[in-house]
């Protein structure tokens, strides 16, 4: 039994879907993240499981129970939350064990846990405290060691790095990361951040007002994505589009753009007709001048970022971003020439769907 | 000149401050002053004697209407707190047909002034037979519109993901009224206990209409009863009358004081 599934579950609010239709079933000890932008229903998703929010149609199981009626206290679910949520007139000690005493779990066991969890987190020195003498850092992990303290079947994570500066979040997705893998709780993680998304998930899910976009582990989303809102939601920077069309040629069908035209090869030869090319910024090389299928184009920005730089080029009306190596960064205003890959190249139908996934 | 200013500032707020107290603390003393020592504006007493209080205390039931002034407004405060902060939880942190129209017509009633229902209220209670009971003191008074709304704005304050991680841990609303916001919530529930408590035992117009026993008669209303029947006889036995009625505000003030300035000052719930 997979320890969460979903089956066709839909969530309305009044007239407003903010899910639609999710089914999904998540594997054993996974740490499936699911991301998109504000209002793409990640957020209910998760406070469905938790009990917080009710489904509107279909069930929601966690191993072989449908929990779908069942209050918050009776799932057996522990969330973290993006404001920590810890009850500000309580020590740490007791925001630990508080859930655990309302459960009337026997209080050796109680102490014994926190001590785990304490020691884990490394909170032993903190545990008299009250959350406002914490750092946002450590009330964090408190708020993740209460999770832990319940040895719950589900992690539910809500946004939980959002409210710390870059550098405290970096530390602490890695963090997150190893207790994940050191415990082996299966785990749903929402994100509005691609990042924490890509270097977090065992799989993806991206979702889009409310329906699924994509599922699938992040570097085959990240080469593969189904359509054109995946293509440019993951990736920073974001991939190139170019409008354009797909024709048949000799040899085969080409994208012609206004000012790009690669060749597709003979793959995709029924579809002709208006298309959009995707190109990832890493998949666009400065070239010689006189390389064949190159592009001119000039260097409207440069963002140098030490190892890497992003180029930001104007090639007639058509924007396009290129990574390069930091050293081999021209300078703003320069020409440049530069060259998609055509293996590496995307093709979205106009409805977003996408035509052409290069080969992993 | 700057010390200068400051000895001005403080001079200032001196003579406020005598200004203020002054005429409790001549009420305080007088009432331990003998008859002929009343008229003096002196605060301290040639001769102290506690005569006025016990010519007050004998001639009428002031030990019974003292215990009956605590019943009623004790209650009458634990009601408005327990009960108005439990409606204050429904109508700002619980989603139910109706929430709408009862914040609108709980909002309504702040603007009916309360004269305007007395006679309306005497009715029923006389139907009701309540006439010399203390349900007649303290039923109409247990709900409390400007403490619900009062408790209402702040408990909107919470976050959401307390409650949430609250209801995960196992709580039913009760419990996370009364053990997560009850002990956010102290300022403004020490605001609303004060009021609650000051206005019900200063009440004076509503138990002179529903109670004409002595036996059930609170504090302000014997001693109105007392002062204007002429009972008192002379001013310092009114005024002893008087300080039974004030001190245990006094006393109530001093314990919630802190709650007050906490309160004032903006007290926030971040964590």
């Amino acid at each position: 039994m997979p320890p969460v599934s979903f089956e066709h579950v839909s969530k309305r609010f009044g007239e407003v879907g903010v899910v639609e239709d999710f089914d999904l079933h998540v594997e054993d000890g996974e740490l499936l993240v699911l991301v998109g932008g504000s209002g793409s229903g990640k957020s209910t998703i998760l406070r469905m499981v938790a009990g917080l929010e009710s489904v509107t149609t279909g069930s929601i199981r966690i191993e072989d129970r449908d929990i779908t009626p069942l209050p918050p206290r009776e799932r057996d679910v522990a969330m973290v939350f993006q404001d920590y949520a810890l009850y500000p007139h309580l020590t740490v000690r007791d925001n630990l064990s508080l859930g655990l005493r309302l459960r009337k779990v026997p209080r050796t066991e109680i102490d014994r846990r926190v001590r785990w969890a304490g020691g884990m987190l490394g909170l032993d020195a903190l545990l008299d405290r009250k959350p406002k003498q914490l750092s946002g850092g450590q009330r964090q992990r408190v708020a993740m060691g209460r999770a832990m303290v319940r040895e719950p079947k589900v992690f539910l994570f809500d946004e939980p790095l959002s409210n710390l500066d870059a550098g405290l979040r970096a530390q602490m997705r890695i963090e997150i990361a190893r207790l994940q893998r050191r415990l082996g709780t299966t785990t749903l993680y929402v994100t509005h951040d691609q990042v924490e998304a890509m270097t977090l998930a065992d799989r993806l899910v991206i979702l889009d007002s409310g329906r699924v976009q994509q599922i699938g582990a992040p570097l085959e989303v990240y080469r593969r994505p189904a359509n054109r809102f995946v293509a440019g939601f993951i990736g920073t920077p974001p991939m190139n589009f170019v409008e354009g069309r797909v024709a048949a040629v000799a040899g085969g069908v080409e994208f012609a753009g206004e000012a790009v035209r690669i060749p597709l090869g003979p793959a995709i030869a029924a579809a002709e007709g208006p298309a959009t090319l995707g190109v990832r910024p890493e998949d666009v090389a400065l070239v010689a001048a006189a390389t064949a299928g190159s592009i001119p184009a000039q260097v409207a920005l440069v963002e140098l970022l030490g190892a890497h730089a992003h180029l930001h080029l104007d090639a007639g009306p058509q924007r396009l971003v290129v990574v390069v190596p930091g050293a081999a960064a021209p300078a703003a205003g320069t020409t440049v020439h530069v060259r998609l890959d055509p293996a590496r190249a995307h093709v979205f139908e106009p409805n977003g769907r996408a035509l052409v996934r290069p080969a992993v | 000149m700057r010390s200068l200013a400051r000895a001005a500032l403080y001079a200032g707020l001196t003579v406020a401050a005598v200004t203020f107290i002054y005429p409790f603390l001549w009420m305080a003393s007088t009432t331990l002053k003998p008859p002929f020592e009343v008229g003096s504006l002196d605060l301290i007493p040639d001769r102290i004697t506690l005569d006025n209080y016990r010519v007050m205390w004998g001639r009428a039931p002031f030990g019974r209407a003292l215990a009956n002034s605590v019943l009623v407004a004790g209650t009458i405060t634990a009601a408005v707190l327990v009960l108005g902060s439990m409606t204050a939880y429904a109508m700002a942190r619980l989603t139910f047909p109706g929430r709408r129209a009862l914040n609108a017509a709980t909002m309504a009633v702040l603007l009916v002034p309360g004269q305007l229902t007395l006679i309306p209220l005497y009715t029923l209670i006389v139907q009701l037979g309540w006439i010399d009971t203390y349900a007649a003191l303290i039923v109409p008074y247990l709900f409390n519109t400007t403490a619900i709304l009062m408790l209402r704005q702040f408990f909107l304050q919470i976050p959401q993901s307390l409650i949430d991680s609250a209801r995960l841990d196992g709580m039913g609303e009760l419990r996370i009224l009364f053990t997560i916001f009850w002990p956010l919530a102290r300022p403004p529930l020490a605001i609303v206990a004060i009021f609650t408590f000051m206005g019900s035992w200063n009440e004076v117009l509503w138990p002179l209409l529903v109670v004409r026993e002595q036996q059930t008669m609170t504090l302000p209303q014997l001693l109105t009863v007392f002062m204007l029947g002429g009972g008192a006889g002379t001013l310092g036995v009114s005024l002893a009358a008087s300080m039974v009625l004030v001190v245990p505000v006094v006393v109530a003030y001093m314990f919630l004081q802190r709650y007050f300035i906490e309160s004032m000052a903006g007290a926030g719930v971040k964590g």
